[in-house]
């Protein structure tokens, strides 16, 4: 099959092209890239430039695309879904293959998971069959949350954190996702369905943090205070942690919501073990 | 939602036992781990949720503890026991204490279940014994805080919940 991927420079995308060997690649990028595995293709999504050029004969789509950072993040998120969204439909594109957020579809979720079930929605909006498989924490390297857990760990031995670290979340290791991504392109039972895939574990924010610090070989002090807000802890984030302030507040903001899986349907489709998180965050560290 | 029901009465042991359900057209969650655990997820979102993060839930490999404004403990819970057997779902935490509770003993059960043509998502609360009820044999003023203030305030947060597991995603 022809396959595109959007977002193949990002840290999911990076996963997930090598494993896609059996199909014919073509990876997009915002700048020219050099890599024998994929055919490269410059596009992007937020301005329509060269979008058609990379779906040309395309069967899938993978759309692992976001704009977390950006002031507009929402606005922009669902113009570029909707850009790829037509010029799919307009390409004969028989599945898009969506990254979703768990937790996006509760009714109070923050608009970094809001964004993300509306990204879905105008996926969807110009009639090609979407898969959207939904996680949470990403455990790899490079993964924003999680580096923003570890730059934590790393650099705070006494940790003042907000009521909501008690927040129960199910985070799944990279490579896991990225073999779920794989295991759904083409496939009959995927196309137009939603699935969750969570990791192995739940777990809150601050079991994560004393997981980590337990295989980096520290003992953080974790005190929670029930006044911090988000933009309080994105500007804290932003001082002791390698992620941006306009990055760090979405996410601070995501983690008022639980992300559980809510079924496990995809254990079904796609039965593997899944990496346990130590495994999968010892994998990250090295 | 239809079909609000909410009862309470207290049993010949002393305990508390309080019920609320709706009736919902379809299942909100599968029958399976996830399903059963979201149910329990879902309520201490609920809890926060209607306290605006007053009264939080937080937990470990051991249980949870409800906690007022990340201090006092309320109710100390155990960790949860899953059910999925066949169209029952449920998430089961023993009552273990905290402040709210006078002695340990009791559970509060998240399910889901069959009824009839539609289907019932229920919060029931076993054997609880609350601290601030009234002993028997006192008089009744001496559980107004429980008759009054706990017991309404349980039932308002079962509400919310359903309404959170019922505009969430359906299965």
């Amino acid at each position: 099959m022809k396959v595109t991927v959007f977002g193949a420079t990002g840290v999911v995308g990076r996963a997930l092209v090598p494993l896609l060997g059996e199909h014919e690649v073509t990876a997009v990028s915002r700048t020219p890239r050099d890599d024998a595995r994929a055919r490269w293709v410059v596009a992007d999504a937020a301005t329509g430039d060269g979008v058609a050029e990379a779906l040309e004969g395309a069967d899938v789509v993978y759309y692992l695309v976001h704009s977390l950072g950006a002031r507009d993040f929402e606005k922009q998120d669902r113009a570029a879904a909707e850009t790829v969204a037509r010029s799919a439909a307009r390409a004969g594109v028989s599945q898009i293959v969506y990254l979703g957020g768990l937790g996006a579809d509760d009714p109070d979720a923050s608009p970094h998971l809001r964004s993300r079930r509306e990204t879905g929605e105008r996926l969807a909006s110009a009639g090609v069959p979407v898969t959207t498989l939904r996680a949470a924490m990403i455990v790899g390297k490079g993964s924003a949350a999680f580096e923003t857990i570890l730059g934590l760990v790393k650099r705070l031995p006494v940790m003042i954190t907000p009521s909501w670290v008690s927040t129960p979340t199910q985070p799944i290791a990279l490579d896991d996702v990225a073999r779920y991504l794989v295991g759904v392109c083409g496939n009959e039972a995927a196309l137009g369905n939603g699935f969750d895939v969570g990791g192995p574990e739940v777990m809150t924010y601050r079991q994560m943090i004393e997981r980590i610090a337990r295989l980096l070989g520290r003992r953080p002090v974790i005190l929670e205070v029930a006044v911090l807000t988000p933009y309080l802890s994105s500007l804290w984030l932003n001082l002791v942690t390698p992620i941006n302030a306009s990055v760090a507040r979405p996410l601070v903001e995501g983690l008022r919501n639980p992300t559980v899986a809510r079924e496990e349907r995809i254990r079904e489709l796609l039965p593997f073990e899944l990496t346990p998180f130590d495994e999968a965050a010892r994998q990250a560290l090295a | 939602m239809k079909g609000w029901e909410a009862t309470e009465r207290v049993l010949e042991s002393g305990g508390f036992e309080s019920h609320q359900r709706v009736l919902i057209a379809e299942p909100v969650v599968e029958a399976s781990e996830a399903g059963a655990r979201f149910l329990g997820v879902t309520y201490w979102q609920a809890v926060d949720r209607f306290t605006r993060g007053g009264v939080r839930a937080s937990w470990n490999e051991g249980g949870g503890k409800l906690r007022l404004l990340g201090g006092a403990t309320l109710i100390t819970f155990g960790p949860p026991q899953l059910t999925f057997d066949g169209a029952l779902v449920s998430c089961r935490h023993e009552i273990r204490g905290g402040l709210l509770t006078l002695r340990a003993g009791g559970s509060v059960t998240l399910a889901q279940r069959p009824d009839g043509e539609q289907h019932e998502l229920s919060v029931t609360v076993e054997e609880y014994l609350p601290r601030l009820a009234a002993r028997v044999g006192a008089p009744w003023w001496t559980g107004a805080l429980y008759a009054k203030g706990q017991s309404p305030f349980h039932a308002a947060v079962s509400r919310r919940y359903f309404d959170l597991l019922a505009r969430g995603r359906s299965t």
